[in-house]
Parts: C-alpha cells; structure tokens; sequence
C-alpha cells in the first residue's frame, strides 16, 4: 500500500496541487477577508445601526466562506474566535448580555475584547446585535452600537492577523517534505491535510449546518440553524460546498467532471429552498427541500473521496472536528 | 560523549529494534484488547465501590459519609477516563459511551440550580425541569409520571430528553451533580458545596425533596454500574467488542490508531481544552462540579500512551502488558516509533503538570479565566502536546499500511462504482 501510495503521486506530483491551493485560494481568500472586515470596521464607524450595517456584514461573510472550512494552521483557533458555532448553551448570548449590562472595558476597547468568550466574539455577537429584534433597534448613542463598532475593529484586527499568520503555514504547505519541515515530512502529508478539510468541511455542512436544524423527523429544530438571524443558513451551507469544490480543483489537477456535476445537484437543491434562513421547516415541503440538500451535499462528499482521493489511496486524516 | 558515525547509529538502532520486536498485528491487538477488558473491569470494581459508599451515606447521612462517596467518585475517575481511548475507534463502545460519560451537562434538568443558572432556553425548554421536585413532568408537550424515580424513568424518558443532548440525565456526571451540586464559585477557588443535609430525611432535610433527591442518586447509580458490566462483558474472552477488534487485525490497528488520534485531537485538544480556554467559562471543564478536571485530562492522555506502548497499570498495581503498536511501528520504521514515544512523554508530562498546579491550589477553573496567562501557558502546553501528537498518529497509519483499511460508512472506498450510479 505504502508503495502504491509513492507511485502514485510521483505520477502526479502531489505538491503543484497543494501549491496551487495556497496560491491562488488561501492566500487570495485571507487577504480579501482582512479587507472586508476592515470594510465593515469602517462601516460601523461611521454608522453603527444594524440595518446601515447589513451589506458590509453580508460582504464581510462572502469573504470569510471560502477559508472558513480549511483549518489549517492559524485558521484553526481564527475559526473559533470568528465564526464560533453551534453555541450549544447559548454561551454568546449571555457574555453579550453581561458586557452590556456592565461598564466593563471590553465594551469599547478592542484589545480589552479580544480576551472575552470567543462565543461572543465575531459572527456570533453580530447576528445577536444586528439580527435580534429585542437588541437590533439601538441607535447610534448607545451601548450597544459602542459594542458593534469594538466587535468589528476587533473582526479588523483579527483579519489582518490571520493574513499575517497564514504566511508560515503556507510556507510549510509549500516546503513539505523539505529538511527542516517539521510540520510536513513529506508531500504526501500536505496533500492530506487540505484533502481532509476538504472532507470535513461536507461533513460539517451536511450533518451539522444542515443536520442540526433538521433535527428528528416530526422535531424540526428551525432555531438551531446557523447564524439564522441575520439570514445565514443557505448561503452558508452553499458557499461551503462551492468552497470545498474549488480547493478539490486546484488540488487534484486533473479534471474533476463527476464532482463538478454533483455540485451542480447541491446548487439546484439550494435554489429550489424558499427560505434562506429555514425558518420554516415546520412545513412538509419546506423540510423535504432541506432533506434533498443535505443528501446532495453528502453525495457530493462520497464523489470526492471517490474521485479525488481513491485515485491516490488516501484517507482522510484526523481534524479538529472528530471529536462529539 | 563522541557522537558514533551515523551508519554504525542507524546499525544499532536498527539492530536493537529487530531484537525488540516479534510483536505481530494479531499479538499487538490482543493487548489492545486485554488491555480494554482491565480498563473497564477496573471501571465497573471501582464504580460499585462508589455504590457502597453512596448506599453506606444515603443509609445514614453525614458529612464524613458525603466526603466518602466524593472520595469513591473521584477514586472511579482514574480507570475510567483511560478507557476514553477506545471510544472513537471502536462504534460499539462510542454508541454506548453516552450513557456514562456524557457531557456537559444543563444539571437544571435534574435538580435545584442557583438564580444564575437561568431558565429554558433555545436549546432546551428542559434546561431547569428539576425532576426531584417535580413528581409531574411536562417534556414535548407530554405529562411524564415521575412520581417514583427509577433507572427505567432516567433511562427510558429523562435521558436525552426532547432530543436534547445536555439533557443528561445519568452517568458519572450526574452523579458527580448530585454529590457535589454547582460549583458557584466562578473562576474563584472551590468545587460545588453541596450539603450533606441535602440527603437528610425529615426535619433536616436541605433545599427539599430529600427522599427523590436520594431516589434519583440511588438509580443513577445502579444505571452506572450496569452499563460498566455490560462493557466490560464486550472485552471478555468471546464479547463482541474483542471479536471485532481480533477478527481482523489490520481493522483492529486501524481502531488503535483512530481512537488514539481522535481522543486526542478534536476531542480532548478541541472540545475539553482549547475550547474551554476560548470561553473563558469555568463551565467548560469536564469535571465541573467536583473541580476533577485535571485529573479527567490526565487519565485520558495515560490512555492513549497506554494503547501505545502496550501497557496499562491497574490501581491495585497490577500490571497488564503484551507486544505492542510501538513494537510494530519500531519494525516498519524505528524513528517514528520513537518520534511517537517521545511526543507521547512530552504530552503526558504536560497534563501531569497541569495536575501538580491543581494539586497545589491553582484549579483547573481558574486556568481558563481570561487573561490568567499562566494558566493558558500550561492548558495550552497539553493542547499541543495532544495536536502533535496526532500528525504522528498518522504518519504511523501511513507506515503500517492502514490507508487502505476502509473507515467506517466509507462507501467510496468500499465499493467504489457505486458512489458513480
């Protein structure tokens, strides 16, 4: 097996695909993400309100949804400090009420901020502020808009970090196998790492975004869909797909018709639900169409593996998400 | 010392590795398993000698009887977080694992809860049911009879309630729950403080319901120690958790690895630690109550270094020990077999250290309150011990040739014309 493994990818050089990944989706995909949340930090400065603020946060998501998935490195802690979700016990929800019931210093110093939960730190705390009726009506004098502006600058300043960081992973992406590569030994583990995002990150959409809304037949579970507030759900679960199919692309450098046209399934299922937000899933239909999504998205999971890694005799190797 | 040239090193080392081994895939998954069958022995001895001491204190209520079944909880701990190792690899224990070890916990389901705690939420209109005052229940919209509490009624309706998973209702951290209550004291030091008089019958009964309180202790006990038999029937001589790993032994390695690298990684390093740390909420150890997390943490990563290198110590001292993974890695290729050895040294210290610092008063709590940088320092030492220790892991999966054991529901890899229908 080990020597098939070897002949295999000296057929095909594992490490132009992973090369291309970083170049031309990491890199791009963590710069354009610094950008936009320096966008929406602007945005809030000069005008907190939540509907002001809506298109900066929605952009601010389009740039975040390509890397969200690929925890590598330095994105593997920025996912948890961004995009923390499912909040199980409501963790967020209660920090954001504590901060702004106090007069504590976190409440409009950023770097006072960056050391609260992380469940009340980036998405999470903007789909509460801006997406929660009893919290979204504040005006621009209040505590509340002074939280948004420190949420975003902190959002900024995590941005601009990540890009930072990224470097040094993509450095050793680029050097696996090299002497003094401690990280990758070989090609050979730096395919396999962005190949099990790959993986984890279908997974992650199909039994989790999707899954946990489902919840049991007859036991929709609409509130626990992602970032429903401020309407994430479906685009969420979309991008992910897309996300993860582009990385398989670069990856493989071979063409890739058979996930190419399973992603063309999820994109119809997608297109075909209603509700972006899945808040009604309580009707039959509504729950059928979700269903459908979720068995494309895990159709397309089987194709990769078939179509990506069967090819070269791998399996995915263990990621931040196997635990319960 | 004069360094020998590097042939005659890799001579040596080479030499010393081929006299070690003789260890086969059949031998190695047989420790594996005799190791398991101990661990969850050990498990079910010291969990009914927790049932002694809680039936010894509810027959005659006192502090010092408290203090004892705290004591045999805390004593029942230590073989059962090192079975944690051979839940991810192994679907029939990691189907059943919920049961004992489920966690963490919204406790208001169960019993009285401090003002803090708040009411239902989201998640979870159960989260503050308190079933020991409540001999009606309302869950999903159905009246429950819970006016005797059994294990069936914890078992059967209360558990999981709702399809709600922290509406955990039985297990060691229940009864960790019931023995100790909340541990209100924040970041601050100390582990839940509840009285003894919660379990006095008549006049000096505490906070109510003194008799379902200890009804609910008594069932959640016998549910513990059932479920510990049934496991550990599994891994005795014909029990079909040690068919399935013996049957065949490249699928057994396969769930060696898989558990060791899975415990490790996303479970232990994410979920219990890293993330902990990031929500700076002292909710967010496993041991919450009792203040045990240190030594949770510990056993687990003596778990994974146990299925490694063969060996598992007993708390009576008894030793159990066969040919082992770090043999096998050593005849493939010696130098990861001992990169493995090393990361695992360097992990399990960094968890001890995290142990001696909760022994000398810094609990693990107060470790994950923001801004404590020492305390992040040694939480996160464990964190990257357990990540680094993955990748080998891997490397060691790659070396032995178990890529191409099929994962479990792998369709593609099993049958691969039929993901392409």
């Amino acid at each position: 097996m080990r020597l098939a493994l070897v002949l295999a990818l000296l057929a095909t050089p594992a490490l132009a695909g992973v090369e291309e990944v970083t170049q031309q989706h990491l890199r791009p995909g963590v710069a354009a993400f610094a950008e936009a949340t320096e966008a929406l930090a602007q945005a809030a400065r000069a005008d907190c309100t939540a509907e002001a603020l809506r298109p900066a946060y929605d952009a601010a998501w389009t740039a975040w949804s390509p890397i969200a998935d690929l925890r590598l490195g330095p994105t593997e802690p920025a996912a948890l400090t961004i995009a923390y979700w499912p909040d199980q016990r409501g963790a967020g929800a209660k920090a954001l009420r504590g901060l702004l019931a106090s007069d504590a210093p976190a409440l409009r110093d950023p770097a006072a901020f960056a050391e609260v939960s992380a469940a009340a730190r980036g998405f999470p705390a903007l789909d509460r502020l801006l997406g929660d009726p009893e919290l979204s009506g504040y005006g621009t004098n209040s505590p509340t808009c002074t939280l948004v502006q420190t949420v975003t600058a902190d959002m900024a300043a995590q941005g601009a970090a990540l890009a930072e960081g990224w470097q040094a992973e993509a450095e050793a992406l680029a050097s696996a196998g090299e002497a003094g590569n401690a990280r990758y030994l070989t090609e050979d583990e730096a395919f396999r790492a962005l190949y099990t995002q790959i993986l984890s990150a279908l997974e992650f959409t199909a039994d989790t975004r999707l899954g946990r809304p489902l919840g049991e037949p007859g036991r929709p579970r609409p509130t626990r869909a992602e970032f429903w507030r401020t309407g994430r759900p479906l685009p969420n679960a979309l991008a992910s797909a897309e996300a993860a199919v582009a990385v398989a692309q670069l990856l493989a450098e071979i063409p890739l018709p058979l996930t190419e046209a399973a992603l063309d399934q999820v994109r119809h299922a997608a297109a075909a639900i209603d509700d972006p937000t899945f808040q009604n899933i309580e009707d039959p239909t509504a729950r059928l169409k979700l269903e459908i999504l979720q068995q494309r998205v895990r159709a397309l999971l089987d194709i990769v593996e078939a179509e990506v890694g069967a090819p070269r005799g791998l399996q995915p190797g263990f990621n931040s998400r196997d635990g319960d | 010392m004069r360094p020998l040239p590097f042939a005659a090193t890799t001579a040596l080392a080479l030499s010393l590795s081929h006299a070690a081994l003789a260890a086969t895939p059949a031998e190695v998954v047989d420790t594996y398993a005799d190791i398991a069958e101990a661990g969850y022995a050990d498990s079910l001895s010291t969990a009914q000698e927790l049932q002694a001491a809680i039936e010894a204190f509810l027959d005659a209520p006192s502090p010092e009887g408290l203090d004892a079944a705290r004591a045999a909880w805390i004593a029942s701990r230590a073989p059962y977080q090192q079975t944690e190792v051979f839940r991810f690899g192994n679907p029939i224990v990691d189907d059943w694992e919920g049961k004992v070890n489920a966690w963490p916990l919204d406790e208001g389901l169960i019993d009285y809860v401090d003002a803090s705690y708040g009411g239902a939420t989201d998640e979870n209109q159960l989260a503050a049911l308190n079933v020991i005052a409540n001999p009606t229940l309302s869950i999903a919209g159905q009246e429950v009879d819970a006016s005797t509490i059994t294990p069936e009624l914890i078992a059967g309706t209360l558990d999981q309630a709702d399809g709600v998973e922290s509406n955990v209702a039985r297990g060691y951290h229940a009864i960790e729950f019931l023995l100790w209550g909340q541990d209100l004291n924040g970041h601050g030091p100390g582990a839940g403080d509840r009285p003894w008089t919660d379990y006095a019958q008549g006049a000096d009964c505490t906070n109510g319901n003194c008799d379902r309180r200890a009804d609910y202790l008594r069932a959640a006990t016998q549910l513990l120690v059932d479920d510990l038999a049934w496991m550990a029937a599994q891994w005795a001589e014909g029990g079909a958790a040690r068919e399935a790993v013996t049957t065949d032994p490249q699928a057994g390695l396969q769930a060696m690895l898989t558990g060791m690298g899975s415990l490790s990684y996303g479970e232990q390093a994410g979920e219990r630690m890293r993330l902990g740390l990031m929500l700076n909420d002292p909710e967010e150890e496993h041991d919450c109550f009792s203040d045990n997390t240190h030594n949770s943490h510990y056993y687990d990563g003596l778990g994974v270094q146990n299925v490694y290198l063969g060996r598992y110590v007993r708390p009576d001292g008894g030793l159990v020990e066969g040919p082992s993974l770090r043999d096998l890695v050593a005849d493939t290729d010696p130098a990861l077999a001992e990169e493995i050895t090393a990361k695992l040294d360097t992990t399990v210290a960094a968890l001890d250290a995290i142990r001696t610092a909760a022994e000398n008063g810094t609990a693990y709590d107060t470790m994950l309150e923001a801004g404590n940088a020492e305390g992040e320092r040694l939480v996160m030492a464990g964190v990257d011990g357990l990540i680094d220790q993955t990748r080998s892991f891997e490397r060691a999966i790659a070396a032995l040739g178990l890529d191409a054991v099929a994962f479990e529901g792998s369709d593609s890899l099993d049958n691969p014309d039929a993901v392409f229908q």
